[in-house]
């Protein structure tokens, strides 16, 4: 057949999903911990990749934090995931959560997060106690509207974690993972990096009947309808109240075999 | 990547034969899919994930492949259908077979990324082919459950489609069957909670696969799309579920394409024939609350084989326009360099609002469906031939074994045997049996 001119039109409108990873590199992370972390993330980004290739709905934007003694962007602004190249962190120094989330908070904001996006992702990972006031940060991040509307995810190292603080953070224990080998580390970071698909479709696909019972929440981020999150009920994760369901079948079952840190 | 499989496991199935694991192809919700071997055969093997490895999907399996892929007597297989099982014991994991999709068939995500670029005619083919496709299993009783991007492939140079996925099929309104469909494509009492997926479901979700591949745009985006901030589930369930109203519902202005955010749409929906909008407007207008309303498979078929029938090319700049009855000869301009297009001799096939147009060019094609009413736009009926005594003079050769009459403005009657042309002229019609072909 002879050629013809190009249908006209653009590629399916999409939103930007922001995908926050926010690591702890304090003196503990030292050594394998870090090690792990490192490999992990920079293995899941081509799985994130092509993932993002599939879905013609989100626009997926990385950009990693990293905390210790203060806390600071890896990259200025977020980075399309195609284009993110993983730079190994270090560990060295104390654990500022405080100066974490006062960054978050910046990004978070309805200025720096458009008109228009998905819910965002941040996935917190750390194995120790805050040395700082973290619990003034954490408040006043809480009480932005993006804040409330992102999936929280932490993923506990070892031992020494404070998990408390960190469903401090989830509002949900569930969502609050537990990695005491190098395995299961690898493994819950990958785990976190497939809420990117559940938040762009909104719902896990082949989710059984999800009774939400009213809609009363406001669509608008911006609004300031009161916090739907119940952050103290850990359980019931794909409730109606939490921001979003994630497939928690697949959360890969704890394993307590191998090193434990 | 890794699988839940290591490369290289042999598997038996039920038939016996023994499948050697190749290669990782991909992941989903349900399982992971393998390239697999078997002699010097290579198929498909989609591999349950533990939760979805159940007993009643064992069973639904077991009834699929004993009864068939529902296109498998035709020239073209449509479906991935399941063929064989790699079963052990109750409890046990287990996957199925099907054929490997072949390269040329791509997703409709590549369509909406614009990474591949089909004509219009062959876009609208495998709208076509893929109506058909749920028609079959329709027609067999069967509902898909999950029609959306993922499951449904197509040859952007033919047309030819690929649905895959068909382990969810059930016979219609089964209770079992786990899967309630794809968000965007769910009908919006699935959204809600009221209801289960059914052919009526179905049927909402096919009408979004054709809204997005013929406009790259949902139908329920507009201004209430834009105006949310966070779409997070419950503004999704608003949009899709709770209120939803569509784009161009002709008495609901208040959800119209944004400028801006919804430039797809505000192209497309102008390019094509009133015929094809009214079909979206009865699918998400009246179609949005009373299923039993919604646009059938035949009536998708009827009006896209009208479409794709009534395809003209700018005489200026060769882009593809879609000739409108309502515009007459005249009203026709080009999309892309804004000339008027000149609409030449056309035979009018049937009548009323059934009558296909088909403008007459030396590649011009009948066929079966068009004089058969079978669904049938691959076998050519009749096609244009210049005369060889007279090259200036052009005509419409039968290519079918039954003789046609043709039927002159004075009365005169002249059987067109196969293998004759009839010539094409002014107010002349051809008999085709079941229907005349008038040229004007």
């Amino acid at each position: 057949m002879s050629e013809v001119i190009a249908r006209p039109g653009g590629a399916l409108a999409s939103r930007p999903l922001h995908f926050f990873w926010v690591v702890d590199c304090s003196g503990s992370m030292f050594g394998e911990k870090i090690g792990v972390v490192n490999n992990a993330i920079q293995s899941v980004l081509p799985e994130m990749v092509d993932e993002a290739e599939e879905n013609p709905n989100a626009q997926l934007l990385i950009r990693t934090l990293k905390f210790s003694t203060g806390a600071s962007w890896l990259t200025d602004s977020p980075v399309k995931v195609e284009d993110y190249a993983w730079e190994d962190l270090e560990a060295a120094g104390v654990t500022d959560l405080g100066k974490a989330f006062d960054l978050l908070a910046g990004q978070l904001d309805v200025k720096q997060m458009g008109e228009r996006a998905l819910p965002p992702v941040i996935v917190l990972l750390s194995d120790g106690q805050p040395t700082d006031d973290y619990k003034k940060s954490l408040t006043k991040f809480q009480k932005l509207p993006w804040a409330k509307k992102a999936v929280k995810i932490a993923i506990s190292i070892g031992q020494d974690a404070d998990d408390d603080v960190l469903l401090e953070f989830t509002g949900n224990r569930e969502l609050v993972l537990q990695a005491n080998n190098a395995k299961m580390l690898a493994k819950m970071i990958k785990w976190a990096s497939t809420a990117v698909s559940a938040v762009s479709s909104g719902v896990s696909n082949n989710a059984e009947e999800n009774n939400q019972d009213d809609d009363a929440s406001s669509p608008d981020a911006s609004g300031d309808d009161s916090d739907k999150n119940d952050n103290n009920a850990p359980a019931q994760p794909s409730g109606g109240n939490g921001p979003l369901i994630l497939d928690m079948d697949n959360i890969p079952e704890p394993d307590d075999a191998g090193d434990v840190w | 990547m890794e699988g839940l499989l290591s490369l290289r496991t042999e598997l038996t199935s039920e038939c016996g034969n023994t499948y050697r694991v190749e290669k990782l192809l991909g992941a989903g919700g349900q399982g992971e899919v393998y390239d697999v071997s078997c002699g010097s055969n290579h198929y498909a093997l989609k591999w349950y994930f533990k939760s979805s490895a159940t007993e009643t999907q064992k069973k639904i399996l077991d009834k699929l492949i004993e009864k068939g892929s529902p296109t498998k007597n035709e020239d073209k297989d449509i479906f991935l259908w399941p063929i064989d099982l790699v079963y052990k014991a109750k409890g046990e994991p287990f996957g199925y077979i099907m054929e490997l999709r072949e390269k040329q068939y791509k997703g409709i995500v590549d369509l909406m990324k614009c990474r591949i670029q089909p004509s219009f005619l062959n876009l609208i083919k495998a709208c076509y082919n893929l109506t058909k496709g749920y028609l079959k299993l329709h027609e067999q009783g069967y509902q898909y459950r999950d029609i959306s991007f993922g499951n449904a492939f197509f040859d952007p140079d033919t047309g030819d489609v690929k649905i895959c996925d068909n382990d969810n099929v059930t016979p219609n309104n089964a209770k079992e069957g786990g899967i309630k469909g794809t968000p965007r494509f769910m009908a919006p009492e699935i959204v809600r909670g009221e209801a289960k997926p059914s052919r009526n479901t179905d049927r909402f979700s096919l009408a979004v696969l054709l809204f997005y591949m013929l406009m790259v745009s949902h139908p329920l985006e507009g201004k209430e799309e834009a105006k949310i901030k966070c779409m997070d589930p419950a503004a999704m369930r608003k949009l899709y579920g709770t209120n939803p109203v569509f784009i161009y519902d002709p008495d609901n202005d208040t959800n119209r394409p944004k400028p801006g955010y919804h430039e797809n749409a505000i192209t497309f929906w102008k390019m094509y024939p009133q015929y094809i909008q009214d079909l979206f407007i009865q699918s998400f207008t009246v179609g949005l609350n009373t299923p039993a309303k919604r646009v059938t498979e035949n009536q998708w078929l009827d009006a896209l084989a009208k479409l794709m029938s009534g395809i003209v090319k700018c005489q200026t700049c060769r882009a593809e326009m879609f000739y409108d009855d309502i515009k007459g000869k005249t009203g026709h301009i080009c999309w892309n360099c804004g000339q008027t297009v000149k609409m030449g001799s056309h035979m009018v096939i049937g009548k009323g609002k059934k009558a296909v147009h088909i403008p007459i060019t030396s590649e011009t094609k009948i066929f079966s469906h068009h004089i058969n009413g079978d669904y049938d736009m691959e076998t050519i009926v009749g096609e244009v031939v210049s005369n060889p005594n007279d090259p200036a003079k052009w005509g419409v050769r039968n290519k079918t074994s039954q003789n046609w009459t043709y039927k002159k403005a004075d009365g005169t009657q002249i059987a067109v045997a196969s293998g004759k042309a009839a010539g094409i002229a002014k107010n002349v019609s051809i008999d085709f049996g079941m229907v005349e072909g008038m040229f004007e």
